[in-house]
């Protein structure tokens, strides 16, 4: 448990995933454990690694606090709304959901592209300060959430996508870091970098939000929760740090071919 | 232009990532402990572990037992992310950013409305 935690903290850490999408077919396939025990633990090593992460983000300044703060609300609901289904949805759905969601996030690997430069960000110029008195309140509103050097824009879109965020995380028992970067970054108009350090900030509240339901229902097991969490934390440790002197081509085509064979395992899972 | 506030602003996020990460590693060394009296213990992590109840944690923890520490490891854990909401509530608060006050509390609502759903549906 503490091995395969490890190994899939590090996977996660070197793709720019969270582990979660891998802890929960590990503990569901791999150790018979029910899909809501293993969301359970899942959210656990989740909130784990992004503290860390969100920690050195916060730091470094790389995090946007505001930007996260606001969209974090909307997560947390939408993980209160999950947290709450979860329980009530009959585990093979989930399981064939699971499966899609897989494949979502196979594809999006395979097809993303070598080096990623991302859409053209709406920088700052000094006319927007001169007329800062004639501002709507939705465009103080963005000032206030825009970082140095970018604005934000399309709140409406974050506000709605960070929600779905936060529903797919209580479900599935990731870190939904797969749904906020793509949303920040290319919805947004926040800057690669810092979406990556904003949706690391973010996935605490949003998995500990669920979390706390997943608890008090007794859906977390110590015995298991404890090795796992301390293996994908390690397991992220490792990562981080082997990140620069690994081929990242090949290890996303072995990670592509892990989740295919991943998600016809839980379709399989569904179908019995 | 700078956000509004922009130094206290990092300020603040020096201190809560601080914050974060102070937790994080408490925490990891709470479950390490709790995993290795597990492990002494020759408890197999698929023996299902006790309950959780917050009135046994202090029991548990001095009789050293893997699941009082793995328990509030794991407690740990969970509230890190509410904490730095907390923190961030306060270092707003004190700095007069009444909206990012409001937002936190929204935050904490939203996790206090979670606990209570949890606990109407296991009653």
């Amino acid at each position: 448990m503490l091995g395969g935690g490890a190994a899939a903290g590090a996977f996660g850490s070197l793709l720019g995933l969270g582990g979660g999408i891998l802890i929960v077919p590990l503990l569901t396939l791999g150790f018979g454990l029910s899909l809501p025990e293993a969301v359970g633990v899942s959210l656990v090593s989740v909130i784990m690694t992004s503290s860390a992460a969100a920690g050195v983000y916060l730091e470094r300044h790389v995090a946007n606090l505001r930007l996260g703060m606001t969209l974090e609300l909307f997560t947390a609901m939408g993980a209160l709304v999950g947290g709450s289904i979860a329980f009530v949805l009959d585990e093979r759905l989930l399981s064939a959901l699971f499966a899609g969601l897989l494949i979502y996030v196979a594809i999006t690997m395979a097809r993303a592209p070598a080096h990623d430069h991302g859409p053209e960000i709406t920088t700052l110029e000094e006319d927007d300060v001169e007329d800062d008195e004639d501002a709507t309140p939705t465009e103080r509103a963005l000032d206030r959430l825009s970082g140095e050097g970018y604005r934000v824009r399309n709140l409406g879109r974050g506000i709605v996508g960070s929600t779905g965020a936060g529903l797919a995380s209580a479900l599935f028992g990731i870190g939904g870091g797969i749904i906020k970067v793509p949303l920040m970054h290319l919805a947004m108009g926040v800057p690669l970098r810092v979406a990556t350090a904003t949706s690391n900030l973010m996935i605490g509240i949003t998995a500990a939000a669920s979390a706390v339901i997943y608890l008090v229902r007794g859906e977390i097991d110590p015995y298991v929760a404890g090795p796992t969490a301390i293996g994908v934390f390690v397991g992220a440790t490792l990562g981080s740090r082997l990140s620069h002197r690994i081929d990242l081509r090949y290890l996303r085509l072995l990670f592509v071919v892990v989740l295919v064979y991943t998600a016809v395992q839980m379709l399989l899972r569904a179908l019995r | 232009m700078t956000p509004p506030n922009a130094s206290q602003t990092a300020r603040a996020e020096w201190r809560i990532g601080r914050l974060l990460i102070a937790m994080t590693y408490t925490s990891v060394a709470i479950l390490v402990i709790g995993v290795g009296l597990m492990v002494a213990a020759g408890i197999s992590p698929l023996a299902g572990g006790p309950p959780f109840d917050p009135g046994d944690l202090v029991a548990e923890l001095q009789e050293r037992s893997p699941a009082g520490f793995l328990w509030l490891g794991l407690v740990v854990v969970i509230a890190t992310p509410i904490a730095r909401v907390i923190g961030a509530a306060l270092t707003f608060g004190l700095h007069r950013q009444w909206i990012m006050v409001g937002i936190a509390i929204a935050i904490l609502v939203v996790i206090a409305a979670g606990v209570a759903i949890a606990l109407a549906a296991t009653v």
